[in-house]
Formats: C-alpha cells, structure tokens, sequence
C-alpha cells in the first residue's frame, strides 16, 4: 500500500484551500460568538441558520478532514472504493435477417 | 417567547479548555460513529452537560452536529457502496416519527414524576435495551470469531429470511442491501423504535444497526453504513425543531463538528480494512460496558423518587462520577479496538501488496 500511495499524487493543495477555509470559518466564529448566538438562537425563520451553517461546515470541513487523511497516506483499502463503471458505447441494434419465403416449384 | 427561551437557556462561555475538550470527545465519537453508524453522541450530552450547558441545549446541539457528521460518514461509506439510500431514507422517514413521539413520552413523564423520573426512564430503557441488545450482539460476533468463519459472507437470520419471505401486495419495496423485496410494514415498527430510542438516549443506532441487520438481513458493513442515512434523516428534521424554538448553541456544534469530521472519516475507512464481524463486536462492547455505566445510576434515581432508602451526596456523586467514567471508558475502549483493527488491516493489505510485488519482480527477473 505504501508502495502505491508514494507514486500516488497527493492533494496537498486542495488540503491546503479547505484548510484555510475552515481556519476562516472557525476564526469568524469564536471571535463573533456573541453576534452568531444571538442570531442563531432567535428561532421561527432564523432556525434555518444553524441547519445552513452546519450544512457549510460539514462540506468545508469535511472536504478538508479528508484530503488531510489523504495526505497524511491513510486511505481505504483501495479494493473496498467502488468505481464507477465507464459507460460502454454499445452497438446499434442490427436488423435479423428475416428469413425470406422461398417458392419451390 | 424567545426572551424568556433566552432567560430560561443560558449559554455557556467558551474557552479554550472547553473547545479541546469538545474537539476530543467529537473526535472519538465520530471515529465510532463511522465504524459502527452510530454510538458516539451518548458521551457528548452528558459530556456538555458537565461543561454547564443547559440538558436541553446540549441536546439541541448535538443533533445537530449529529446530521451533517452522518452526511460525511454516509457519502464517505457510499464510495465503497455499503450505503443502501432507498432503506436509509425508508427507515429514517419513520424514525422521524419515532423521535418526536419519544419526545412527547419524555416531556410527559418529566411533567409528571420530575426530573429524576425522566433520568430514570432513560436509564431503565438504557439497561433493559443494552442488555438485550447488546448481549446479542457480542455473543453473535464472539461465536462467528470463534467459529473461524469471519471471511465468509455473513447468513442471514432465521427471523430476517421470515421476514423476506412475507409479501404483503402494495408494500414490497426491493433493496440493495437486503438484495431481496421486503414489506414496509416491517421497517415501520423498526423505524420508529429507532427514533424512540434516539430521543431517549441519544443513540438509536443500538437499535436500527441490529434490526437492519439481524431483523432485515443486510450484511454489517452494509448495516452499519445505512444507519447513517437514518441519523442523517433523523437529525436533520430533530435539528430543525430544536432550532425553532431557538435551543442550538451553533458554537458547541461547529466545535463538535470540528472534531468528530475528523474521527468519522477515519472510521469509515476502518470499515475497509476489517472484517464484518468487527462491526458487531465494537458495538456489542460499547453497548454492554454502556450498560454498567448506566446501571450504576438507577438505584440514585430510586432514591430520588424515593422508591429506596435516601442516599448520601457523596454516594450519589461517586456513583454519578463512576457512571460518567465507564462511558468515556466504553467509547475510548471502542476507539481502541477500531483502530487497532484498522492498523492491522492496513499492515496486512501491505505485506500482501509487497508480496504480490515480490512474486511479480521475479516473474519478470526469471523471463
């Protein structure tokens, strides 16, 4: 495994975007935490905030967790990853020969 | 009305001693939470809890990083196709229901026997649910490791092929993971019990991974990654009641989240490397020393309700402090033997790659 993941390129930049990424989020957070409570708690329509706010944090943050496995060499065993499979142009029907009535006089 | 939410809610302040430790125990249990589909947000309450957060908010707040984290683990698990969507949303739609009743049952025991009767129901169901549960599920991986076939592809159940033998016209729904038509009617019931518990102790999946495995008949890897799905569905609509009545401390989620994104991709690539059995035996661990854990606490609830003989304070702290223990316990004991299993896979698929190098070097060297 170490073999194939050394010649494998790994994503260290993407890695490093979503990690910067994240570091903003979570900088903006705990330096507004009294602003984002405030509004995230006031309920009826504002409920919709930390749904949306969690929905963000788990696609930064989780793309992010997951290139810096990767890049650290820790994956899934690379048999267990389900490919999907290339669509394979297939031929165009052809017509059967009918067999033609033949006349035996 | 949210004024007096916001005087009733009191939101913790957070420091950096707090935030670690919220980024560890997330850690932890979202490395179980992928491995296993669920169990690590049962330490997370409690575990707020004892940071001062209000046990509503704490509740509040770790359903909602519960969702998103199951959508990592799900779309992660999805890659190597253990997720079955079609029986998770199935599922999840019903223990939806499940949830908010539970929630009624909850609400309604605490109007009528106080707190310690609420903290006495969810112990009880804690206990007789563990111990049932559990126990299956232990033996049933202790007797597959013991009978050397863990490579083998997992039987189904007596019960499971029953169930997939019923056609009830109108509901036969066929699923991947099951590869068989089963009736809706018999997810309903497992749904909604799933929901139940979740609203009671925070971690259905110690009931929906067994009944989609031993009841449905999905293979473990594929059980465990399904339940996903369903805390997804789950926590989602769990997370929106929460927050409409303004009860989410998103700064504890997000903090959660940091952490347990982490741990559940982690987990999920375990799965890889271990084999079917291990699902079950993590589970029946955690469930089974869960149980301990919360059995220590029933008789102080008794006393509370005054059932028993009083206790003294520092009974019932040491007893509280013991309790809180086993459960970090039962979830670091879990994480343990993940990655354990996950290292020893990973050397195993190593030397097996450099032996099969090996063997190709000297085909090529001989020619």
């Amino acid at each position: 495994m170490a073999a194939d993941y050394s010649q494998v390129k790994k994503p260290v930049g993407k890695m490093v975007v979503f990690g910067i990424c994240s570091a903003i989020i979570y900088g903006a957070l705990l330096s507004y935490q009294g602003f984002i409570t405030a509004y995230f708690t006031r309920g009826a329509l504002y409920a919709i905030l930390p749904i949306a706010g969690a929905f963000a944090i788990s696609y930064v943050h989780g793309h992010f967790t997951g290139y810096f496995w990767s890049v650290l060499g820790i994956e899934a065993r690379k048999s267990a990853v389900v490919r999907p499979r290339p669509e394979v142009e297939r031929p165009d029907r052809r017509e059967r020969t009918q067999p033609q009535p033949r006349l035996k006089a | 009305m949210q004024d007096v939410i916001h005087e009733a809610v009191k939101f913790i302040d957070l420091n950096y001693v707090n935030i670690l430790y919220l980024f560890a125990v997330g850690f932890v249990g979202g490395l179980v939470s992928g491995f296993i589909g669920s169990g690590g947000a049962f330490v997370l309450t409690p575990g707020m809890m004892s940071l001062g957060v209000p046990g509503l908010v704490a509740v509040a707040s770790n359903m909602c990083h519960k969702f998103p984290k199951a959508l990592v683990g799900a779309l992660k698990r999805a890659k190597y196709g253990q997720v079955d969507v079609k029986l998770g949303v199935i599922f999840g739609i019903f223990a939806e229901a499940g949830v908010f009743y539970g929630a009624t049952v909850q609400e309604g025991i605490k109007r009528a026997y106080g707190d310690a009767g609420s903290n006495l129901y969810v112990s009880a169901a804690f206990v007789v649910i563990l111990a049932t549960v559990g126990t299956f599920v232990l033996r049933d991986a202790v007797k597959t490791y013991r009978s050397g076939n863990t490579d083998q592809e997992e039987k189904v159940s007596k019960i499971a092929r029953w169930v997939q033998s019923i056609n009830i016209p109108g509901t036969m729904v066929y699923f991947k993971s099951l590869k068989a038509k089963v009736s809706v009617l018999f997810i309903v019931p497992l749904g909604f019990a799933t929901g139940m518990l979740a609203a009671t102790i925070a971690v259905g999946g110690f009931i929906g991974v067994p009944s989609i495995i031993y009841v449905l008949g999905a293979p473990s890897l594929m059980g465990s990654a399904t339940e996903l799905v369903v805390a997804f569905v789950m926590g989602l609509g769990g997370s929106f009641k929460y927050a409409l009545h303004g009860f989410v401390d998103f700064r504890l989620t997000a903090v959660i989240l940091a952490g347990s994104l982490f741990g559940i991709q982690l987990g999920a690539m375990g799965t890889t490397y271990v084999k079917p059995y291990m699902i079950k035996f993590v589970m029946g661990v955690i469930m089974v020393t869960v149980l301990f854990s919360r059995g220590l606490m029933i008789p102080v609830y008794l006393s509370k309700l005054g059932l028993i003989a009083t206790m003294g304070e520092t009974t019932v702290k040491v007893l509280r402090s013991t309790s809180f223990a086993i459960m970090v316990f039962a979830l670091l004991v879990g994480a343990f033997i993940i990655l354990r299993a996950m290292f020893k896979g990973r050397r195993a698929e190593r030397e097996r790659e450099l032996a099969e190098q090996g063997t190709l070097e000297h085909i090529y060297i001989n020619k």
